[in-house]
């Protein structure tokens, strides 16, 4: 049976239009092997923005002074209005700090990624193997293992935040109800949409960015110069934006969490 | 299924890679910045906090300061006045009783003298009396020797 383009793309996660031009590839592509272990171009540059983020924050600590500079300041002031919203969404002042690195990591790693993703040179640099460009660098949320491990994270802490918070009998009661046939089957609906959880986090954060980064590679192919300004400048709001949805939302499913279940005494 | 895995290219190691990577990012930026922050932060509140509360402090002590320069004030202005007035009074006093002195003193100086002027008339009345005795029995002498 022969293979159409079509049918080769999805099952290499490989397109191309006419055989040159744009090269649209799904998922990360193998750089160097590590003791048996594959590194991907997004998993390298995940790694990058690991280094850059944990370096800033050894250099930033240690600086800090009583009387902040405009940088300190700056950061001071997100740090603080971040932990309040925190605070007045959970409604406990305690659990905001316990979860504040979480909730500002997942934002920082993700923002950041992003934008880096966007900088010249990622994505164009790289090397040709066989008559196939490989870049050197992919955005880590252009990869669905990236979306999918922070995904995970996510979700298991909202999960165990959850059972510690209630206790297990308790969160499980949100899930399996035999009380009523109505709140039975509400369980059971609440129970999928956790498990959708994984699958929404993961999917929304990937979808976004690779839609943006192929998007820019068609306008480049399209119209090199002037016609990507706009989109670029909408990529960077992108970038932003995706790292305050994931932030937010694994914020909301923990207050969500830890919310009783709506029992009999609860109406 | 499988499918959907390799054209995503989903890769259990993969993802565990990933995890870690973020999992060193969380770790380390937990303890070198987010900590180190949010105690910078709180140290300022604290501090902020026991500058307001120093200040109101130091703003009723200085309230109390005024109030006890003013009391003072009006304490030492209340004894000044009475001080005066007594001053003035013990004077006026002083000025009548001296007064009433000289006057007495004048008045008694005055019938002293008039006592005096009155005795010399009376003594020089006396005296002339005498005179005129004496001169009369001289000249009685006289006319009783010129006829022996």
């Amino acid at each position: 049976m022969a293979i159409t383009e079509k049918e080769y793309a999805t099952t290499t996660g490989e397109a191309s239009y006419g055989g040159h031009g744009v090269h649209v590839v799904l998922k990360g592509e193998p750089i160097f092997d590590v003791l048996g272990f594959t590194v991907t171009n997004s998993l390298l540059l995940a790694g990058i923005v690991t280094a850059l983020l944990v370096s800033f924050a050894f250099f930033f600590g240690r600086s800090l002074k009583m009387v902040p500079g405009k940088l300190q300041a700056g950061i001071e002031w997100v740090f603080e209005g971040v932990l309040n919203y925190m605070a007045e969404t959970l409604e406990n002042e305690k659990m905001a700090r316990r979860f504040f690195p979480l909730i500002m990591s997942i934002f920082l790693f993700v923002f950041i990624a992003n934008l880096l993703a966007l900088f010249p040179g990622i994505g164009s640099m790289g090397f040709t193997h066989d008559g196939h460009f490989t870049p050197l660098f992919r955005a880590p949320a252009a990869d669905l293992n990236a979306t999918l491990a922070l995904a995970f994270i996510a979700f298991f802490t909202i999960e165990v935040t959850g059972i510690a918070t209630l206790g297990f009998l308790k969160y499980g009661s949100k899930f399996v109800n035999f009380s009523s046939p109505v709140d039975f089957i509400v369980g059971i609906i609440e129970f999928l949409s956790n498990l959708g959880r994984i699958i929404s986090f993961s999917f929304r954060l990937f979808g976004n960015i690779f839609a943006g980064e192929v998007m820019i590679l068609v306008a480049i192919y399209l119209a090199a110069y002037l016609v990507p300004v706009p989109l670029y400048a909408f990529e960077l709001f992108v970038a932003f934006i995706q790292g305050v949805v994931f932030s937010m939302l694994t914020l909301f499913f923990i207050k969500l969490a830890i919310m009783e279940p709506h029992g009999k005494e609860a109406h | 299924m499988e499918e959907l895995f390799a054209t995503f290219g989903i890769d259990g190691k993969l993802i565990i890679a990933q995890a870690v990577n973020f999992g060193i990012v969380l770790v380390a930026l937990t303890y070198l910045l987010y900590k180190p922050v949010l105690r910078t932060l709180d140290e300022r509140a604290k501090l902020v906090a026991k500058g307001v509360e120093d200040a109101e402090r130091a703003s009723q002590k200085l309230a109390g300061a005024d109030k006890a320069a003013a009391e003072a004030v009006a304490k030492a202005d209340k004894e000044a006045a009475d001080l005066l007035a007594s001053a003035r009074d013990a004077a006026g006093t002083e000025r009548t009783r001296l007064v009433k002195e000289a006057e007495a003193r004048a008045a008694a100086i005055a019938s002293d003298a008039e006592a005096r002027a009155k005795e010399a008339s009376a003594k020089a009345l006396r005296d002339s009396e005498k005179e005129i005795a004496r001169l009369a029995v001289l000249a009685a002498a006289k006319v009783i020797g010129e006829k022996k």
